[in-house]
């Protein structure tokens, strides 16, 4: 390795850190949780194993023979000789012990309740409650309700507990018994049989295209080529005034906006006195709420196309314009002859930046609508976060919500190929013919 | 539990045979604690959700100090948290991280899906069920905080959700005093139902006491609410027999077509969903909306911050109103409990179980009841002189809270909310139609929950 890959290298680490913990470790793990069923209840650190009701009500019933599901069903604490052990081992009061020994020896307990109250009505109790449950489950002789870390010693109680149990059985129950995650590939059948999917689809269809086509590229360009034509000054304090969206923080942004729109806000405020009733304009109807949603997120996104569109237009050589005026060039022709064809690479560029930047931005979206009213304006990474990060009731479902990103990342590559073909990519990258 | 139970109970015992010793001999080193409270959909009113448990850690730390043992509590308590899903998202990834609460305030429906996960444990385990004050704490709201036979949490309040009427608008259309006084019961018989609601809606627009889509004016967002509707129709939630949730179809139909018609006889506003809810609670506390529902808690934002002085002269409440044939009047409660979460050892779970153990004393919740205008937990609560002294806990507590049920306790009960909401929410936009709404919501619930919902 000669000295100067070496250096190269050194000043690339910093990056190649940044780039794998920031991006490559979040879509390698989004790709992994796709094909697994975690969520809130699963947990993230992996499950116990544990007979409860509701594995018990989970066990189906063609798999799994009823008295086998009775015996599971049953509680037993037994006062017998281990659990009497177990208890003097712990250092517990020996007269508890003895008095325990005494009036209930043998006796079998079918709740821990009951045991718990047999202790309670002895003279030598301890003082403690917590001592005495720690008693009671050192004669639990059941499976029911009591947690295996491990797989192992769960298989070797349950085949204590039922003695003729099939291998099928013992696998159902050992798969019903364990509440962490385990890998699977529902997500993406559920993702695909499942109505609203081709709704939210459409909808993020119509919000990248729109937001694209009329801000993000459209209306840039628009006033990249009219601040164009404006004197220096002028020019600068437009640009500077369509970037006002940008380095607004975006919940400031959008409450301006909420201020503007709600039944109690500004536009009602003046209707109001030609003697309109008031609504609220952003919700009121699904075309009013993607007017919004796209004139918010257009504002924001057209500065950037804007900046990028006005440096490359800075770039063509001078001469061509005062040549193109001298041949008596309209302004409309200096734009369709000159400008445009310059502006290919940072159109090829714009398109495909904003659009995966649209496809996976949602948080105005999130901060104005909410996706509503209904699910109208619900688009797919805004459904994606609500599945797996946010919900009012409280059951996140990470594994299948990120299937839903991951598709969203396929969507992003697809779509990335999709304008390098469109605007011929291979074309623009090849020798100049003067070169050949 | 049972496991690492046994792990520490050699501790404890020893513990416990010290502390009658040290009764005579000196005490021992000082032991410390810090306790930290999270409580979600708290505001300021709901302070004693954590001021109780300092309380109780003054009060446990003298009765450990007669014990001879002398302990230290710090309780942190929080309640800021923005939202519901921010809440429960710093809960359940802070206890997986190992940088959660050690006690939080939470719904009884996130007892399932917790507990499965292993982010807390059963309260069970650690206080004396039989002893007071537990024992005196309402059976209903203790079953609440169980799921698979098992006592998770202590319930933290009660709280139920009624029906409202602006009483000057029911007198301006036609009803005397001597029937807005008898409304609660009408309601209660199933003798006013959900459609003489917009009935009488209609009719106080077109008086023109309220503006058009504020006849009816419900909750603006999701929440527990909407399932009351959904059991005015006759819709049940849960099979206790065989475990499974429930879609009831034809219930799930009847509600949403409810909503559909209310939008479309004007007496509900097509994009009431999402109204600011500092906006809806200055409206209906000031007359202008008719009718509307909410929560008993409601009382004490109605008369503080937004003015009502004479709530009882103004505002009538009852159970929800029956949709008719099949269904019935009824109310839910919602009770927040007090969870133990997995963090930190076995010993500072037990001091955790013990704190809450004494906030839940009538005396100590009575403070967050009437405070926050909820519902006591305990029958002795009614002889807490805060208590029976406060109308609206008395006539709230008699009215609403026998008829109370309670949301399931499941753990795909949360998947099978946020679909009923999302197929709701498209009907009220206009989106689909009930019947389209039932279907789509059927088949996603199918996939999503399986063998968890039967479908009827």
């Amino acid at each position: 390795m000669t000295q100067q890959t070496k250096l190269g290298l050194g000043f690339m680490g910093p990056a190649i850190v940044i780039v794998v913990l920031l991006f490559l470790a979040p879509v390698l793990l989004t790709g992994f949780f796709s094909f697994t069923n975690m969520s809130t209840a699963t947990g993230i650190s992996g499950g116990t194993y544990r007979i409860t009701e509701s594995v018990l009500n989970r066990l189906p019933a063609d798999q799994v023979r009823p008295d086998v599901i009775v015996s599971l069903s049953e509680s037993q604490f037994v006062v017998d000789e281990a659990g009497l052990e177990a208890m003097r081992a712990e250092g517990l009061d020996p007269a508890f012990i003895e008095e325990l020994a005494e009036r209930h020896g043998a006796e079998v307990f079918t709740s821990g309740d009951d045991l718990e109250d047999a202790m309670k009505d002895l003279d030598n109790r301890p003082r403690s409650i917590r001592v005495i449950k720690g008693a009671v489950d050192m004669f639990e002789r059941s499976l029911r309700d009591r947690d295996f870390a491990e797989e192992a010693a769960f298989t070797a109680a349950l085949d204590d507990a039922v003695v003729d149990l099939t291998d099928n059985e013992r696998v159902v129950i050992v798969q019903a018994a364990y509440s962490g995650w385990t890998m699977t590939t529902s997500n993406f059948s559920r993702l695909w049989s499942t109505p609203q999917t081709g709704q939210v689809i459409i909808n993020t269809l119509f919000y990248v295209g729109m937001t694209l086509l009329l801000f993000n590229v459209g209306f840039a360009l628009v006033l990249a080529i009219t601040t164009t034509f404006l004197p220096a000054g002028q020019s600068a304090f437009f640009r500077a005034i369509w970037f006002l969206p940008r380095i607004s923080p975006s919940v400031l942004y959008v409450l301006l906006w909420k201020w503007l729109a709600w039944d109690t806000g500004f536009i009602n405020a003046v209707l109001g006195q030609f003697g309109m009733a008031g609504r609220n304009w952003m919700l009121d109807t699904t075309a009013n709420a993607w007017v919004f949603v796209i004139l918010i997120n257009g504002f924001v996104g057209a500065s950037m196309g804007m900046i990028i569109f006005t440096s490359a237009i800075r770039a063509i050589p001078k001469p061509l314009f005062y040549a193109a005026q001298v041949d008596g060039a309209s302004r409309w022709q200096q734009v369709r002859f000159i400008i445009l064809p310059q502006l290919v690479w940072p159109l090829l560029f714009v398109s495909t930046y904003q659009t995966l930047s649209l496809l996976t931005s949602f948080e105005y979206i999130l901060l104005s609508t909410e996706g509503g009213p209904g699910s109208t304006t619900e688009v797919w990474s805004l459904s994606a976060y609500q599945t797996a990060l946010s919900n009012y009731a409280g059951n996140l479902q990470y594994g299948y919500g990120a299937t839903m990103a991951l598709v969203l990342v396929a969507i992003g590559v697809a779509a990335s190929l999709l304008f390098l073909r469109l605007f011929n990519f291979k074309h623009l990258v090849s020798r100049p013919r003067i070169e050949q | 539990m049972t496991i690492m139970k046994l792990e520490s109970i050699r501790t404890t015992a020893l513990a416990a045979a010290a502390a009658g010793a040290m009764l005579v001999a000196t005490a021992a080193s000082a032991q410390d604690y810090n306790i930290t409270v999270w409580a979600g959909g708290s505001n300021d009113a709901d302070i004693y959700r954590v001021e109780a448990i300092e309380m109780a850690a003054d009060i446990l730390e003298r009765e450990m100090a007669i014990l001879g043992e002398e302990v230290n509590i710090e309780v942190d308590g929080r309640i800021d948290f923005g939202s519901w899903d921010e809440f429960k998202q710093a809960v359940t990834l802070g206890v997986e991280s190992g940088t959660g609460p050690n006690i939080v305030v939470t719904s009884h429906g996130d007892i399932a899906p917790w507990s499965s996960a292993g982010i807390i444990r059963p309260v069970e385990d650690y206080v004396d069920l039989d002893a007071w004050p537990l024992n005196d704490i309402y059976d209903n709201l203790i079953e609440i905080s169980s799921f698979d036979g098992i006592v998770y949490g202590i319930p933290q309040d009660a709280e139920s959700r009624p029906f409202f009427a602006w009483i000057p608008h029911m007198r301006a259309i036609g009803y005397s005093d001597e029937e807005i006084a008898a409304l609660p019961a009408r309601v209660q018989s199933g003798d006013y139902t959900l459609y003489d609601v917009l009935d009488d809606a209609e009719a106080m627009q077109e008086a023109g006491l309220v503006e058009p889509g504020y006849g009816f004016y419900p909750r603006v967002s999701n929440g527990p609410d909407y399932w009351q509707f959904y059991q005015s129709f006759g819709g049940e939630m849960h099979d206790s027999e065989t475990g499974q949730l429930v879609l009831d179809t034809e219930a799930m139909t009847r509600f949403y077509q409810f909503f559909a018609d209310a939008v479309e006889r004007g007496v509900t506003r097509r994009n009431h969903i999402g109204t600011p809810w500092d906006q809806w609670y200055a409206e209906v506390a000031s007359g202008q909306a008719g009718l509307w529902h909410g929560g008993t808690w409601h009382y004490a934002r109605y008369t503080g911050r937004e003015g009502l002085d004479d709530f009882f002269g103004n505002v009538q409440f009852s159970l929800i109103p029956s949709g008719g044939d099949g269904g019935g009047s009824n109310t839910i409660t919602h009770p927040l409990v007090y969870l133990v979460t997995s963090q930190d050892d076995e010993d500072t779970a037990f001091i955790a179980a013990e704190l809450i153990k004494i906030a839940s004393e009538p005396r100590i919740n009575t403070l967050h009841a009437i405070l926050s205008a909820h519902l006591g937990i305990s029958e002795s609560q009614s002889q807490v002189d805060l208590y029976s002294g406060d109308r609206w806990a008395r006539e709230a507590t008699d009215r609403l809270l026998p008829y109370a049920s309670a949301m399931p306790n499941h753990v795909g009960f949360g998947d099978y909310w946020n679909l009923m909401w999302a197929g709701l929410e498209s009907v009220w936009a206009g989106q689909a139609t009930p019947e389209e709404a039932v279907e789509g919501l059927q088949v996603a619930a199918q996939n999503a929950l399986g063998d968890n919902i039967v479908i009827r």
